[in-house]
């Protein structure tokens, strides 16, 4: 009982001291922001990669078609 | 012989076209740096004949490194003062200090004062409404006055770089992307309603074809603008969703949209299949200017360009992000029209591939045995 009681305030300070040497905004909103364009260009990319994996599973099942 | 072997990809040039111009956006889009700003102020507000000293937080500053750094509060053209101790603590901090006039030019309380900043580096900042000044109508023993000499000689800014704005910041880098989905999706819509109309004239049915792909490739792009949008949003608005008239009708128009995608895949019958969806898809074209432009504009929006903010342009959208928002526009209407392209040439080789009897008529998803 002894060691989870100090297990738990170990837990405790470190929680509160990572949390308040943390940077005061999350880090979507550090440095200006601009990693909220750089989700935007991802989003962009993966919109992009979605047609191409859509168009792709088309031909392929027309190919499989051919074959038979 | 040589020349048409070597080159496999068919209109090579337009389409490498496109994805040079987006290279060049989005390298050249992201490297640009931000105008200086200002992020902080120790204190928004000051009474008249104070000594008022203020701590200036600012972004992509250089004010220990600018040899000259000078600071004004302006009322308006006719009245403003120099600070006349400007101390840099270091790069992003600067301590200003201005004696307040105990006279206020006019008798309302508090004076909005707009807070400038110049050095030779960053060039000048602006910070509209940065201190407000109450009118404590203190007698007019001696003190400072009010400049009335105009406010000319700022230095320029060097280089090309991005205009600052407060809640902004770097997300307005997001116009060449967002924005520029939107416009290229107007585009390919444009496109789509013109086959359309071809189709319903000639009854040729490769016109059908074409108006349902780039229709396709527009839906695509208004549902990724919606999520950039949303995703812009939270960081900017603070939420994905403010329920704002624009975005509820941008939201309604591509329902409308899905509907089209709904309505051709609603029937095996290529004849009706085309006749209704060209029909629709003029339509929801048309549909688009009150639903995106005329009910936003009438009513309060968030979203630039609407109710209550200045349209595209003036301060919005500065020459330096021109630069690269006109090229972003074109480029993604390349790629769209590269994607649409795609999709029209596998429904020709899907047509003649039936017509020879090389492969069966794919039946509609849901369906298991067709009557």
């Amino acid at each position: 009982m002894n060691k989870r009681h100090i297990l738990t305030l170990i837990i405790i300070f470190l929680y509160q001291s990572i949390t308040f040497a943390a940077d005061k905004t999350d880090f979507l909103r550090s440095t200006g922001k601009i990693y909220v364009v750089t989700v935007g260009i991802a989003v962009i990319f993966l919109g992009i990669i979605f047609f191409l994996i859509y168009l792709d599973r088309k031909l392929t099942k027309l190919e499989n078609q051919l074959k038979k | 012989m040589m020349n048409e072997q070597n080159i496999r990809v068919k209109g090579i040039y337009w389409k490498a076209a496109g994805c040079l111009l987006f290279l060049y956006v989005l390298i050249g889009g992201m490297i640009v740096p931000l105008k200086s700003g200002v992020t902080q102020l120790s204190t928004t507000s000051a009474s008249s004949g104070d000594t008022l000293a203020i701590t200036v937080t600012g972004y992509n500053t250089h004010f220990a490194e600018a040899k000259n750094n000078r600071a004004w509060l302006k009322i308006d053209s006719a009245h403003h003062i120099q600070s006349y101790n400007v101390k840099a603590i270091d790069e992003n901090d600067i301590v200003l200090s201005f004696a307040i006039p105990n006279a206020m030019p006019t008798n309302e309380t508090p004076v909005a004062a707009t807070l400038l900043i110049d050095n030779e580096i960053d060039g000048v900042i602006v910070q509209p409404n940065a201190i407000f000044i109450t009118n404590t109508r203190t007698d007019t023993t001696a003190s400072a006055t009010w400049m009335a000499s105009a406010l000319g000689d700022f230095n320029k800014v060097q280089g090309i770089k991005f205009p600052y704005r407060n809640i902004l910041n770097e997300t307005i880098r997001n116009t060449f992307f967002h924005v520029a989905l939107w416009f290229a999706m107007f585009a390919l819509l444009f496109a789509g309603v013109y086959y359309a109309i071809q189709y319903l004239r000639t009854g040729d049915y490769t016109m059908d074809i074409k108006s349902a792909s780039y229709t396709k490739v527009a839906i695509l792009y208004g549902m990724m603008g919606l999520l950039t949008g949303a995703i812009w949003g939270k960081f900017t608005w603070g939420t994905y969703w403010p329920n704002d008239i624009k975005l509820n009708m941008a939201a309604v128009a591509m329902m409308m949209y899905v509907a089209y995608l709904i309505l051709r895949g609603s029937t095996t019958d290529y004849d009706k299949r085309a006749k209704t969806s060209a029909s629709y898809s003029i339509f929801a074209f048309l549909a688009l200017i009150p639903l995106l432009f005329i009910i936003p504009r009438i009513n309060d929006s968030l979203h630039p360009g609407n109710g209550g903010n200045p349209a595209l342009g003036g301060e919005d959208l500065d020459h330096t992000l021109r630069l690269f928002f006109y090229p972003s526009i074109i480029a993604q209407i390349l790629l769209g029209l590269w994607m649409g392209q795609l999709l029209i040439r596998y429904e020709a080789i899907k047509e003649r591939l039936l017509s020879k009897n090389k492969i069966n008529q794919t039946p509609i998803v849901g369906q298991s045995n067709p009557i």
